[in-house]
């Protein structure tokens, strides 16, 4: 394994480059920041519309969200794939394809921990901005983000490690990304799939364990926060 | 100032206030008193439609609050309102709790509406607390920087919710001392509370509630020594 390693490793990080297109862990990173970084403003236009007071906007939303939810992401993948070089009349690429497909699909998960976020807010925020006067682009720009944002980070951390596990569908349409370099890999060998394969697990596994420990931390750290708020004898009167 | 018009108010079967009229006159302190669940809270909560009404009317300087096409939220900046869990944002620090009305709603400057925010904290005692984040602060200093937050916005009103009840003993004092300070000042107010000895220093008004309605009305001192009250004198016993 450790020689397979050895021959391979930088396939495995950054795919064929400099001499090909670039692929391996980067690209799987690169997919999966890059999805959630643009499904970000949907899913908060998502959120918001699901909260709504107009019932038009609210039941549209909540339509997308259940549909996209219901679906697996390989028929998004396929859809992307198939129809958007009838739509737009050039073939798409692999990575392109995985991002489009991607951002439709964080898009409703990530709305929903947002939507969670908003709603886990204590009542007395959104009365204290209303008793100031504030309207409603001010009190969820200025009050209600930044706080259901915060209060959400270890959730959108876990949802980056899904992302990243979800990159790995990517082999189906020749995404360059790890699945796709260790299956490059495999094809050299051939006999050894087993130590190959395993090599992507381990990789995987190090990547989202440690993602998800971050998100356990900040957690932590979040919710000694709340302690701090919520017993004022913890502050000192002076 | 405020006037009352036989305001209802129910909770699905509930009926939260019946038919309670009243009016506070420009410069009156009115203190509201009862037992809990009486509707106390509630009817100031309405002066600011943070509570819809069923049935009569809420009038603020005249213009009805519940009709359609008023600007809600141009009249609450009108209307300071104080809460018992004080309601401070978090993540915000003292003097940004109170400089965002100023920029968002009063469009000042970041330094004019710091500056203004540093004269009402240093009005509440608090300008060596501006940085702090409310975390930080012990319960009488978030209320009485909530209290700063509120006046910011230049009020011609203010509503206290039991601005006392959440906080320890030994800072209710200092909480106190700050709405008095603008009762002495002529500011009009309607302050729900159970603090009988400030209800006597500051109110010009004391409305006892029971059951959705205002039962008894008169001047503190009148109402508090009287003996023709039973039931308001049977309620102070109990805060005694």
């Amino acid at each position: 394994m450790l020689e397979i390693l050895q021959n391979n490793w930088l396939l495995f990080l950054v795919g064929q480059y400099p001499h090909g297109p670039i692929g391996g862990l980067a690209m799987t990173l690169f997919m999966a920041l890059t999805a959630l970084a643009l499904c970000f403003p949907f899913a908060i236009c998502l959120a918001l519309a699901r909260l709504s007071p107009y019932r038009w906007l609210r039941l549209s939303a909540t339509a997308i969200v259940h549909t996209v939810r219901g679906l697996p992401l390989i028929m998004f993948i396929f859809w992307t794939y198939f129809f958007s070089p009838l739509i737009i009349g050039r073939a798409v690429g692999g990575v392109e394809t995985l991002i489009i497909a991607l951002v439709v699909y964080e898009a409703a998960y990530l709305s929903e921990i947002i939507r969670a976020g908003i709603q886990g807010l204590p009542k007395g925020q959104f009365e204290a901005a209303s008793a100031l006067g504030l309207g409603y682009w001010t009190t969820t720009w200025k009050i209600v983000l930044p706080q259901a944002l915060h209060n959400m980070l270890p959730s959108m951390v876990s949802q980056f490690v899904s992302t990243i596990k979800e990159t790995s569908l990517g082999y189906v349409i020749s995404a360059h990304e790890m699945t796709f370099a260790a299956s490059q890999v495999n094809n050299v060998l051939l006999t050894q799939p087993f130590e190959v394969y395993a090599i992507l697990a381990l990789t995987y596994f190090v990547l989202c364990f440690a993602l998800t420990s971050l998100a356990r931390y900040i957690e932590r750290r979040i919710s000694a926060g709340r302690v701090a708020v919520a017993t004022p004898a913890v502050a000192v009167a002076v | 100032m405020i006037q009352f018009e036989s305001v209802d108010k129910w909770y699905g079967a509930m009926q939260a206030l019946a038919g309670v009229s009243g009016e506070v006159r420009r410069g009156e302190v009115k203190v509201l008193v009862g037992p809990s669940g009486c509707g106390k809270s509630t009817l100031i909560r309405t002066v600011t439609r943070l509570e819809a009404i069923q049935g009569g009317r809420v009038l603020v300087d005249g213009v009805d609050v519940g009709a359609r096409g008023v600007n809600i939220n141009r009249l609450r900046q009108r209307v300071g309102f104080v809460f018992q869990a004080y309601n401070l944002f978090p993540h915000l620090s003292a003097i940004g709790n109170i400089t965002l009305g100023l920029t968002k709603l009063r469009k000042m400057g970041k330094a004019e509406a710091r500056e203004r925010a540093l004269a009402e904290l240093a009005r509440v005692g608090l300008a060596a607390k501006a940085e702090e984040m409310p975390g930080k602060l012990s319960g009488g200093q978030r209320q009485r920087v909530a209290i700063a937050r509120s006046l910011a916005m230049d009020p011609e009103v203010m509503l206290f919710d039991e601005p006392t009840s959440a906080l320890d003993p030994e800072m209710v004092g200092e909480v106190l001392a700050a709405i008095k300070q603008l009762a002495t000042n002529g500011m009009t107010m309607i302050c729900v509370t159970h603090e009988m000895g400030f209800a006597r220093e500051v109110a010009d008004e004391v409305w006892f509630m029971e059951r959705g309605a205002v039962v008894e009305r008169g001047r503190p001192a009148d109402l508090i020594n009287s003996s023709a009250h039973p039931r308001l004198q049977r309620f102070l016993r109990t805060l005694a």
